[in-house]
């Protein structure tokens, strides 16, 4: 469809940045006490809620126990009021099951499951604001939230976006952008050792240009890394503080 | 970090109830694009001068509704905001606001886009209850301030609106940034630009007029696009390209159909739209959605021949219906400029206001009537114009429009060769200075010499190989010469074709290439011819003239002795000496075993002499017998006859001057021919398997089985069976189809074939699959241009790619242009290309109609001619006359119901009868009998020409007798008689020649002309033309005037 310049000749994108600039990332750790862990996580206007409960016992049905390591259950879920037009959002729909599905596989990469044998961690994110990289920002919001409750994992797990307009990668997507018929695809990595923790793709992409994309992708990711790992320090100091008072 | 300073903001946009709430990212460094920045900006690319004494920024009026005037290169230093094009992809759509992307890629004009929204400091958001054009002017304004104070006021500013409450309200804000109205500012600035004032007035007239229109509708109005699209996904609507016929261009239009997803049985490959109401304000060319009507309404096509314009036929439309539609919406417009000529007045007009509006007829027949409104109607009488269509409101029947230039007065030569030229869009200014200052510098006082560095990195075979050319005589844009030897004791040849290294002298990217891409080839008119490239390097530099050290690029072949199998192919830049400037009458005569002097032997000794010669016709017959062998290579994969593909409008034409210059198509033709298809073939596989996603290549698809309906009926009539399942069968079935009688009607056969054939197009092998890459007129799998660089910008992009290829690095190929650019390029290119030919075409008629014009048909002998009947309509017949290359109808029924009866000596009279069509034949039947014409049919024709005011003047064939015209003897004495005739020509060209050398200037300066258009390597009607007037000096003095204005 005609319409949308997506990326101008002077290499701006819709919103003003270039492309491979990240929108602006903030965020807040420990913002409920009930949890073992919480994390409020804006990416631009896309905004998360990710909440930890556990380690702790298996509740439920303790037949999908595992002996040696803990389980990840993970839930996803959008705020009726979360996009343009309000809308109700049963659970379980497709949509968010998949989405539940790959934070699962997402964190049980990350998260250092075999110290927690027989036990059980869930995870719990609830998008409040939808502008594109869903997926991406639920997995920066939880993984602040699973530091937060003091879960030991090997690595921060970053996700990002990334779409391919006239032969250029462009980082972080923005509702507008993904919805404009750009063949786009999810990465989450644990960018100290370049581990890619889930890659995710449903659009037609050319062999060649997969390559490019992937490491534009990285690149977003260590980006954000860098910021989490800020939030995180910051976090620390002020708890820190907190305490010694 | 990667991100850089930001703020966050919110924009709110209302649509559909919605509430979107969007990010817009402010930075603080946004490149200013100008040569006086302080600031060091990021600029690259282009850059605005820093001697201006100011630069101008349009407000998003201006930008709409005046971009035109802007696109003057004489305005310089403009700075569009982003603003101003936003506004004018969403008002004035997606061709104008490409349109407006290419003049700010373009870097021949000085103009820069200024992301003003998204600098931290020029950003202004839109305020509570704020207009969206208060907003705009206001975002504009403070682009401007920003860019006064960015620039520490080293610059002045000027903002040029058309709204004055801007010009009140922001003109004494600041100082050092002026806000002007457009009339102003081209009053004070450009006082002397007078092309820009005419256009301001003519757009600012034609807007006026646009908001005083009347309310009552003459259309339906179109469809909004959303449910234009619906519907053409639901099938209920069809897409396509509205092409209205050139002879009933009132009522009848065709809709042709892009794919045939949707194809069933009865709509066929087109819609018919019939009438004004049913086009619904669709122009020529642009892509329409239409609607079918229901079965009964359909109508049918007019096979008639009619006389002139107008003519109501009723009870016609029993014909076999076909589907029919109407236009409920337009996709894209394809407007272009279009020539009109603004009719004489009848009587004085009482106009309340200073200025005048007036329908102007456009020399297009297809186009319907321009409004426009203008202050010099008086002047403007008779005079062609070009015009720009503005809009077409429902209200109005005919759309309104605006001047852009007066071409001159209608009916003198140069505004009619204008004409030709505008109307197929081709732009051909004279070369720029700065384009001038690219090139190399060769005069006498300071010779171009060979680079020492160049020699290093080429292959030196100026000593170790006999290089020569063969082209037409005189020719001087050299662009191919060839080498043959003999290897290891006759065992292996050597072929080499070499050919001419332009793109070592032009860059990609530079001036001069822009230039060339944009023109995509070499125009040839009939009398003039418009360049690709500056002709220091057309006729010296790139030519491979004889005796001088040349760059080229080569491909030098090893192949077999008796297999002719290819054993190595070289690819590569090398320094060529040709030896040798042969022409095509020279080589064959030497081929012949003939004595011919040639002319690089003349001061050598004679023994000597003697072994150069023998050496010189040694590599000739090397060189044919490959070429030979290589023909029937390509015979049996299928190929058709070369002339029947590609230049076979243009042969059609000659026809006639094989008739009367022996011209014969000579062996030597065929074999530099061979040879230059061989070279372009290994050239494209080579560029195809390196490049397998981005290598400009030719193909020739094979053409629609219906298009040859005509050609098989025709060949039946006389008894012949043309098989078209494939291009061997066809090319066999073609050799069949002679006539012993008559040589012509094989000739006419191959003519229809010609007809359907579809287009050879370059395309990039990224879009294509590799069995679409087949050529079906040469029969390889793959094909490209590759020998003539000089007058081709194709192959200028295969010279680069053959380049990279050589060099083999991956890193080259990251710089060429990726699939989608060769692809663009490509289909640039074909359009261009497409336009040549047109533009050539028409300029032949443009002579032939000046040719008869000024004789009397009556008495003129050049007026009557022999014709052949070559197709049947419903009331004439449609006739090819071979002495001129003409083909135009012939009506046996005139407009008061009078048909043509052939009397007892042969003669031809009207009188009142019927008319009958058959599959075969055509009868009228009157009181005293019956006469009837078929197929192939010899007649006399006398031969007038219709002018018209508006449009081109044509050519009138009318029938005179039943008989082949007399002086034309039958077939097989035919060429002795040609021979007589020649030879006639011959000593009135000379005689002409001695009598005033005056004349022999203007001749020459012709035949060089034609010796330019024989680069095709066809004799074209051009000189049949000369010829025929050289022969008219002796008897007409009239025709010297013609003569006279054409030189």
């Amino acid at each position: 469809m005609a319409g949308l310049e997506l990326l101008s000749d002077q290499g701006y994108r819709l919103d003003g940045r270039k492309a491979t600039e990240v929108r602006k990332v903030q965020a807040r750790m420990g913002v409920f006490a009930q949890a073992d862990g919480s994390a409020y996580l804006e990416q631009g206007n896309t905004k998360a809620l990710a909440v930890v409960y556990g380690p702790h016992e298996m509740r439920g049905s303790r037949s999908r126990t595992l002996h040696d390591r803990a389980v990840i259950n993970c839930q996803y879920s959008m705020a009726t009021f979360s996009t343009a037009e309000r809308k109700r959002r049963p659970h379980g729909d497709r949509k968010s099951t998949e989405m539940s599905l790959h934070l699962k596989q997402t964190f049980e990469a990350a998260v250092m499951t075999q110290l927690y044998p027989r036990s059980q961690i869930d995870i719990y994110v609830k998008i409040l604001q939808s502008d594109g990289g869903n997926y991406s920002v639920c997995v920066n919001a939880a993984t602040l939230a699973v530091i937060d409750a003091g879960i030991p994992m090997r690595d921060y797990v970053c996700a990002c976006t990334v779409g391919f307009v006239d032969e250029t990668p462009l980082a972080d997507l923005c509702y507008a952008e993904e919805s404009g018929g750009v063949s786009s695809l999810a990465l989450a990595l644990l960018p100290r050792g370049g581990q890619i923790a889930l890659l995710q793709m449903d659009a037609r992409l050319h062999q060649d240009h997969l390559e490019a994309l992937i490491e534009a992708a990285m690149i977003a990711c260590k980006g954000v890394s860098k910021v989490l790992d800020e939030v995180v320090r910051q976090h620390l100091q002020e708890v820190s503080m907190l305490t010694a008072e | 970090m990667i991100r850089t300073e930001k703020i966050l903001h919110l924009k709110n946009n209302r649509g559909r109830r919605l509430r979107v709430v969007r990010e817009h990212y402010l930075r603080e460094e946004v490149p200013c694009y100008s040569s006086v920045c302080q600031a060091g900006c990021p600029n690259g690319g282009k850059v605005l001068p820093g001697d201006l004494t100011h630069y101008v920024v349009p407000d998003v009026g201006v930008g709409v509704d005046y971009l035109e005037i802007l696109e003057f290169q004489e305005m310089q230093g403009i700075i569009f905001t982003q603003t101003v094009c936003q506004a004018v992809q969403h008002s004035k759509g997606r061709r104008q606001y490409n349109r407006l992307r290419n003049l700010l890629k373009d870097p021949r004009h000085d103009c820069v886009l200024f992301s003003n929204e998204f600098q931290e400091y020029s950003y202004c958001p839109r305020e509570k209850g704020e207009s969206q054009e208060e907003w705009q002017t206001r975002c504009v304004y403070s682009a401007a301030v920003w860019y006064h104070n960015h620039l520490a006021g080293l610059m002045d500013i000027v903002m040029i609106t058309q709204d004055q409450d801007t010009v009140t309200e922001y003109s004494s804000l600041n100082s050092g940034v002026y806000v002007v109205s457009v009339q102003d500012y081209l009053k004070n600035f450009w006082p002397d630009l007078q092309g820009a004032h005419e256009l301001y007035a003519s757009i600012s007239l034609a807007l006026q007029v646009k908001e005083s229109e009347g309310k009552e509708e003459e259309y339906r109005d179109h469809l909004p696009a959303e449910v234009l699209d619906a519907g053409i996904k639901s099938g209920r609507y069809i897409q396509g390209t509205l092409n209205v016929s050139k002879h009933r261009a009132q009522t009848e239009a065709f809709v042709m159909l892009e794919g045939f997803s949707n194809k069933s049985s009865d709509i066929g490959w087109c819609v018919l739209v019939h009438g004004d109401k049913a086009r619904n304000r669709a122009v020529h060319g642009d892509i329409v959605v239409v609607e079918l009507l229901p079965k009964s309404e359909w109508k049918g096509k007019v096979t008639a021949l009619t006389e002139g314009q107008g003519e109501e036929k009723s009870g016609e439309d029993e014909r076999k219906p076909m589907a029919t539609g109407r236009v409920v919406g337009v996709q894209q417009r394809n407007w272009r400029d279009y020539v009109v000529t603004v009719p004489p007045r009848e009587g004085p007009q009482a106009q309340s206001r200073n200025f005048q509006r007036i329908l102007t007829v456009p020399w297009d027949h297809r186009i319907p009537k321009i409004r426009i409104s203008t202050q010099q109607a008086d002047t403007l009488q008779d005079h062609r114009v070009v015009v720009r269509i503005d809009s077409w409101e429902t209200s109005s029947l005919y759309p309104n429009g605006h001047t852009v230039r007066v071409l001159g007065r209608a009916g003198e030569l140069d505004t009619e060769v204008q004409t030709i030229v505008v109307e197929n869009s081709i732009s051909v200014p004279p070369f720029s200075d700065a384009q001038l200052r690219e090139m190399p510098l060769n005069s006498a006082e300071n010779p171009w010499t060979v680079d020492p560095a160049q020699v290093e990195a080429r292959l030196d075979i100026r000593q170790s190989h006999l290089v020569f050319s063969i082209d037409p005589k005189g020719c001087e844009d050299v662009d191919d010469t060839l080498s043959v030897r003999c290897l290891a004791d006759g065992k292996l040849f050597e072929l080499g074709v070499h050919i001419a290294d332009v793109t070592h002298f032009v860059k990609e990217g530079s001036l001069t290439d822009l230039e060339a891409r944009s023109r995509a080839t070499t125009y040839y008119l009939a009398d003039r011819r418009y360049d690709m490239l500056p002709a220091v390097l057309s006729s010296d530099l790139c030519s491979l003239l004889g005796g001088v050290d040349r760059y080229a690029m080569s491909v030098i072949w090893e192949l077999d002795a008796h297999t002719l199998a290819v054993n190595k192919v070289w690819y590569g830049r090398t320094i060529i000496r040709s030896s040798y400037q042969l022409h095509y009458e020279l080589a064959q005569a030497l081929l012949n075993g003939e004595q011919v002097p040639v002319p690089e032997l003349a001061q050598v000794s004679p023994e000597q002499k003697d072994s150069r010669l023998a050496e010189l016709t040694q590599a000739l017959e090397t060189l044919t017998f490959i070429a030979r062998h290589l023909r029937a290579q390509r015979d049996r994969g299928g190929a058709l006859e070369l002339e029947g593909v590609e230049v076979r409008a243009k042969l059609d034409e000659q026809k006639n001057i094989t008739a009367l210059v022996p011209r014969q198509p000579l062996e030597v033709h065929e074999t530099v021919a061979e040879c230059m298809i061989y070279a372009n073939h290994w050239v494209a596989r080579k560029i195809q398997e390196t490049f397998p996603h981005q290598a400009l290549l030719r193909r020739h698809p094979p053409p629609r089985q219906e298009f040859f309906s005509q050609l098989v009926e025709s060949a039946k009539a006389r008894g012949f069976n043309i098989d078209t399942t494939t291009n061997k069968t066809l090319a066999d079935s073609l050799e069949r189809a002679v006539d012993p009688e008559d040589s012509l009607v094989n000739r006419l056969l191959r003519m229809m074939t010609t007809q359907a054939m579809s287009e050879a197009l370059y395309f990039s092998t990224g879009a294509l699959t590799v069995p679409e890459f087949y050529h079906y007129g040469l029969a390889l799998d793959c094909y490209t241009h590759f020998t003539s660089p000089i007058r081709r910008y194709a192959d200028m992009v295969v010279h680069r790619l053959l380049t990279a290829a050589i060099a083999e690095e991956k890193a080259l190929s990251k710089m060429l242009a990726s699939n989608k650019e060769v692809e663009q390029m490509s289909q640039h290119i074909n359009k261009k290309n497409r336009a040549a030919k047109r533009a050539q075409k028409l300029s032949t008629e443009l002579f032939q109609c000046l040719f008869f014009k000024d004789r009397d048909p009556q008495s003129d002998p050049h007026c009557m001619a022999d014709g052949i009947i070559y197709s049947i309509r419903d009331d004439g017949v449609l006739v090819f006359v071979p002495e001129y290359g003409i083909k135009a109808p012939v009506y046996l029924k005139n407009r008061e119901g009078q048909v043509v009866m052939v009397q007892q000596d042969g003669s031809c009279e009207r009188t009142s009868g019927t008319i009958r069509r058959h599959r075969d034949h055509i009868s009228t039947t009157s009181a005293c009998g019956t006469s009837t014409f078929r197929l192939f049919d010899h007649i006399t024709v006398r031969i007038s020409v219709s002018s018209s005011h508006c449009h081109a003047d044509r050519i009138h064939l009318e029938i005179i007798s039943n008989k082949p015209y007399q002086s034309s003897q039958p077939a097989q004495p035919h060429t002795e008689a040609r021979c007589q005739l020649v030879r006639e020509v011959v000593r009135l060209a000379e005689e002409a020649h001695q009598q005033a050398q005056q004349k022999e200037a203007r001749r020459s300066k012709f035949s060089r002309e034609e010796r330019e258009f024989c680069q095709s390597k066809t004799p074209n009607l051009y000189s049949l033309l000369e010829e025929v007037r050289e022969l008219a000096l002796m008897d007409l003095e009239m025709v010297g005037q013609v003569c006279a204005t054409t030189a």
